[in-house]
């Protein structure tokens, strides 16, 4: 090997080494940036309101650095010359190496040429590489590991976050929350029912888009209630419109006041009761005197049970007691209609002895009874809903039973369809739809609707009559799904309603579920207090609740105060005499003042109080109109934020 | 005789000079050394120091080691530049005729001894200009070659001294090294004492003639440089140049003129002579930074600001040999 062979294997080899020793220090540099930074953005996250995906996004930009740190180290690569340069300097080779490599390569170097190649190769045969450039830990390590461990440290520490970030953050997560629900409840509400009229539809529509631009991108609570506000006084709107409808009104009290499993039509009704009445036995058995039967029942079964465990003589009297009183159940079982088989066996087994036989006997017996006694209730219940239900279509219209009176326009349009009419029933028909030309005067059309039939019937033209009949039916099936339509602003109201609580109390959509109705606790048991408020709000007319809440003037008789005591008119001893004191408003005094219970805001402001007072006039109104002030005082509310300038 | 041999007699002689100039200079080793590198470079020396260091008696050994015709011209201020350069005289010749004969003055020598330089005035000291950098003298309008090698060995007491002119500008830059002469340590004063006041005399011995100064002058200038060692030489001198890029802040603020390339040449040129001298092949940059300090100083010329504040060209060298990298690559890896 030529001298200048061995200086080049000697360079190319160190600076083959050197690659490898920056891109070793690189990485250990990167690693210490890494370490600083992810200390730094901890610090940063524990003391400052910054988002939590700052950690994650340090520690990947650290993971990069320490990558970049060693590609920048291993990526340079340096000319042959350079490294034996840097040899030079490092070995203090008082630069031989530079030299004899641009000397010794140029052609024609001569004798000098080999001279400082000679005197270079002697010197490079002493420079070791691998102890040069050795790959020990580099000095950035030992400051990475100790920072490492005081993030490591800083993990531990609680974040400081101030009050007013928290408030804002649970107000934040409240309505974001808040419009996720909306935006569900309305979506869910559109999906299992399209709102037949345009304007509901698109006021459902609208609270759906709100929900979601607030579950989206999360306002200001002061933002967030005004548009709420805005879009209740919207949807309350459009439900007053559909609530001027006297015909809705009426239907909706029918609607409310009926039972959910009943059936619609009287027709039904009758079938179920017969059915009923077909299973109880020829003779119907009163609840009361099916009653009166099991507690004789299951004195007789108390009896049995007794006679367990003693001696024969004493039991012979019991036993006819026994006896007697079984026959006498079997027998008052068989007049009401219901025989009981059972007492049969149960008194066949007591003249056997058999006291245990008796008592299985009598079990099945006091069961058969409890079935027994359960169907005669519900079928009280049916007769009771049978002599609510109209009797005929008048009677249905002025009770607002729209489906019962569709399932009768119905039956009559088929029976003047099929034209085998005695001049017995067209009459009967024709007088049934006189009848109900008056109760249908709420139900826009179907009054004329009705007239017209009764004309056409009158005039023989069964056809026609069918057909004004079946447009009757139209249009009441029409205010049916306008029904549907308040039922679904109302509950879309209320989920307004209870979204302004959510966001205005700062509390979850479960937390503030109790609040929406006055009079119930937030288990949603109502609570003391004259009566509740549980079922008055329909779903069209919303009865004003501010007179409820003041009870202060009703004078209720039952609770008339009795004295020292409410158990009756306790004696009292002379010279104790109670003095009654009973409170009352004086007219023209002050007025007293009531606590409200609310929604109570804490914070510190930080707004322009001309943007205050704007939001403060903003939500007065919307209360007022709202009828949360009581009317008492609402002249001087209005007036007091009116004032605020 | 091959490169190699070449190279090994030229350090057998330059470390035989050495030791015989140690004969009878004391101490002063580095300005030994010195003066013998501008010798071996072919260029001018410029002794300065206080009278009695030793400057005069060191040319003096040197013109005895030396086997060159030697010169010395003391200058005064009634020297004239006839007296150094000579004159045209009226001769007579043996059959009557008289005419103008070219009387050669002391500068007509190989080693010139021009002591106490700046006690001349600028006009006679101006005479020496054509002789140091031409090596060659014009007078009564004939010009005459001086035999190589020529060397003017100068010394001049500080400017600050009664009865001297500063040496223009022009011929300072002609000396190839400005030496400073300081006061020798307790030893070497006594050792001085001891040779000088005893009745022993030094015998010296010529070492080179001066056709194997004129063989060792050629092998010096064949020494190799690399590329980044005469970039090194050109930016320090580059950062010598005042209110430029390449001027240090010292420099900007201290400095009227920097460097001529007479200075680069001269760093070069020494480098060699003292790689040699070391026994390597090649220029490094430590011997740029061992003459840096003669090559330049008297290049160098300081603004009112410096002599005000007592900066020295001496400061302001070492200010840049430490402003300016050897060798940006190896020392950035």
């Amino acid at each position: 090997m030529s001298a200048l062979q061995l200086i080049e294997a000697t360079v190319i080899r160190t600076g083959r080494r050197r690659r490898w020793h920056r891109a070793w220090r690189g990485a250990w540099q990167g690693f210490l940036i890494a370490a600083v930074l992810w200390l730094v953005a901890l610090g940063l996250y524990k003391l400052l309101p910054i988002p939590w995906q700052v950690l994650p996004l340090a520690g990947v930009t650290g993971l990069l650095t320490v990558l970049a740190g060693f590609l920048a180290g291993w990526w340079r690569r340096e000319r042959a010359i350079d490294t034996a340069r840097w040899l030079d300097h490092r070995q203090h080779l008082q630069e031989r190496l530079g030299t004899a490599l641009e000397i010794g390569r140029e052609p024609g170097s001569g004798e000098w040429g080999a001279l400082v190649l000679n005197d270079a190769a002697r010197m490079v045969g002493e420079v070791d590489v691998r102890r040069l450039l050795p790959l020990t830990l580099p000095r950035a390590s030992r400051w990475s590991l100790p920072i490492l461990a005081l993030a490591a440290g800083l993990g531990f520490a609680p974040e400081y976050r101030s009050q007013e970030f928290l408030q804002r953050q649970r107000e934040k997560e409240s309505i974001r929350e808040t419009g996720r629900n909306l935006s569900e409840l309305t979506k869910r509400s559109l999906e299992r029912r399209q709102p037949t009229l345009e304007a509901t539809r698109q006021a459902v529509k609208s609270v759906g888009e709100l929900g979601e631009q607030l579950a989206r991108n999360p306002v200001s609570r002061t933002e967030a209630l005004r548009d709420l506000a805005k879009m209740t006084d919207r949807v309350e709107q459009e439900h007053r419109e559909l609530g001027k409808n006297p015909a809705l009104r009426a239907i909706e009290r029918a609607a409310r006041s009926a039972d959910k499993n009943s059936p619609a039509s009287s027709d039904a009704l009758q079938k179920q009761i017969e059915s009923m009445q077909k299973a109880l036995g020829s003779k119907e058995a009163a609840a009361d005197a099916l009653e009166k039967l099991r507690r004789e029942l299951d004195k007789a079964r108390q009896a049995a049970a007794n006679m367990l465990g003693k001696d024969s003589q004493a039991n012979a009297a019991a036993q006819e007691s026994l006896a007697n009183a079984l026959s006498s159940l079997a027998r008052q079982s068989t007049d009401l209609g219901s025989a009981l088989p059972s007492l049969e066996e149960a008194l066949a087994a007591l003249k056997a002895g058999d006291i245990d036989q008796v008592l299985k006997n009598l079990e099945v017996a006091e069961k058969n009874l409890e079935r027994l006694l359960e169907m005669a209730q519900a079928l009280d219940k049916l007769q009771q809903q049978a002599g609510k239900l109209g009797k005929d279509l008048a009677e249905q219209l002025e009770k607002g039973q729209a489906e019962a009176a569709i399932a009768s326009l119905q039956k009559m349009v088929n029976q003047l369809k099929a034209g085998d009419l005695s001049p017995e029933r067209m009459k009967a028909l024709m007088d049934e739809v006189a009848k109900a030309i008056d109760p249908a005067g709420p139900y826009g059309k179907v009054p004329d609707h009705l007239k017209e039939a009764l004309r056409q019937m009158q005039a023989g033209q069964n056809a026609p009559a069918a057909q004004a009949l079946a447009d009757a039916a139209k249009e009441l099936e029409s205010l049916l799904d306008q029904l549907a339509d308040a039922q679904d602003l109302k509950a879309t109201l209320d989920a307004l309603k209870r979204a302004q609580i959510c966001v205005g109390t700062c509390q979850s959509w479960g937390a503030c579920q109790g609040l929406s109705k006055p009079g119930f606790k937030p288990g949603g048991k109502p609570g003391r207090g004259v009566g509740t408020w549980a079922d008055e709000d329909g779903w069209l007319d919303t009865p004003p609740t501010t007179g409820l809440w003041d009870n202060s003037g009703i004078e209720r008789p039952d609770m008339e105060s009795r004295g020292i005591t409410d158990r009756g008119e306790g004696e009292i001893p002379e010279g104790m005499m109670p003095t009654k004191v009973k409170g009352q408003f004086q007219p023209g005094s002050q007025m007293p003042s009531i606590t409200l219970k609310g929604v109570s805001i804490k914070g510190q402001s930080r707004v322009a109080i001309q943007e205050a007072l704007q939001a403060a006039q903003s939500e007065a109104e919307s209360a007022l109109s709202h009828d949360k002030v009581p009317r008492a005082y609402a002249g001087s509310v209005k007036d007091y934020f009116d004032d605020l300038k | 005789m091959s490169t190699q041999e070449q190279i090994t007699h030229f350090r057998t002689i330059f470390s035989a000079l050495r030791d015989e100039v140690g004969k009878i200079i004391v101490g002063h080793e580095s300005i030994v050394d010195n003066t013998l590198v501008a010798i071996l470079a072919g260029g001018h020396v410029l002794l300065e120091g206080v009278p009695g260091l030793g400057k005069t008696l060191l040319v003096r050994t040197l013109g005895e080691v030396l086997d060159l015709s030697f010169s010395r011209i003391q200058f005064t201020p009634d020297l004239m530049p006839a007296d150094i350069l000579g004159t045209n005289l009226v001769m007579e010749t043996p059959d009557g005729r008289r005419l103008f004969e070219f009387q050669k003055g002391p500068i007509f020598a190989h080693l010139i001894l021009a002591d106490e330089i700046n006690r001349a005035t600028p006009k006679t000291q101006s005479a020496m200009l054509e002789a140091m950098q031409e090596h060659s003298v014009t007078a009564g309008g004939a010009l005459r070659r001086l035999t190589e090698p020529f060397f003017v060995l100068a010394t001049q007491n500080p400017i600050d001294q009664e009865g001297t002119y500063p040496l223009p500008e022009a011929q300072l830059d002609r000396f190839f090294f400005k030496l400073l002469v300081g006061y020798p340590t307790a030893a070497e004063l006594t050792e001085v004492i001891n040779r000088t006041t005893e009745t022993a005399k030094t015998e010296l011995r010529r070492v080179v003639s001066r056709e194997q100064l004129l063989e060792m002058q050629l092998l010096v200038r064949e020494v190799p440089v690399a590329s980044h060692v005469k970039d090194y030489a050109v930016r320090l001198v580059q950062a010598t140049h005042p209110k430029t890029e390449t001027g240090t802040a010292m420099v900007s603020q201290f400095l009227r003129f920097g460097s001529s390339p007479r200075g680069a040449q001269a760093l070069i040129l020494a480098g060699k002579v003292r790689a040699l001298a070391q026994g390597r092949f090649n220029v490094s940059f430590d011997d740029l930074e061992a003459i840096a300090l003669p090559a330049l100083r008297h290049r160098l010329i300081l603004n009112f600001e410096a002599e005000a504040e007592g900066v020295t060209t001496d400061h302001i060298i070492a200010q840049v040999l430490k402003d300016v990298p050897r060798d940006a690559v190896a020392v950035g890896a």
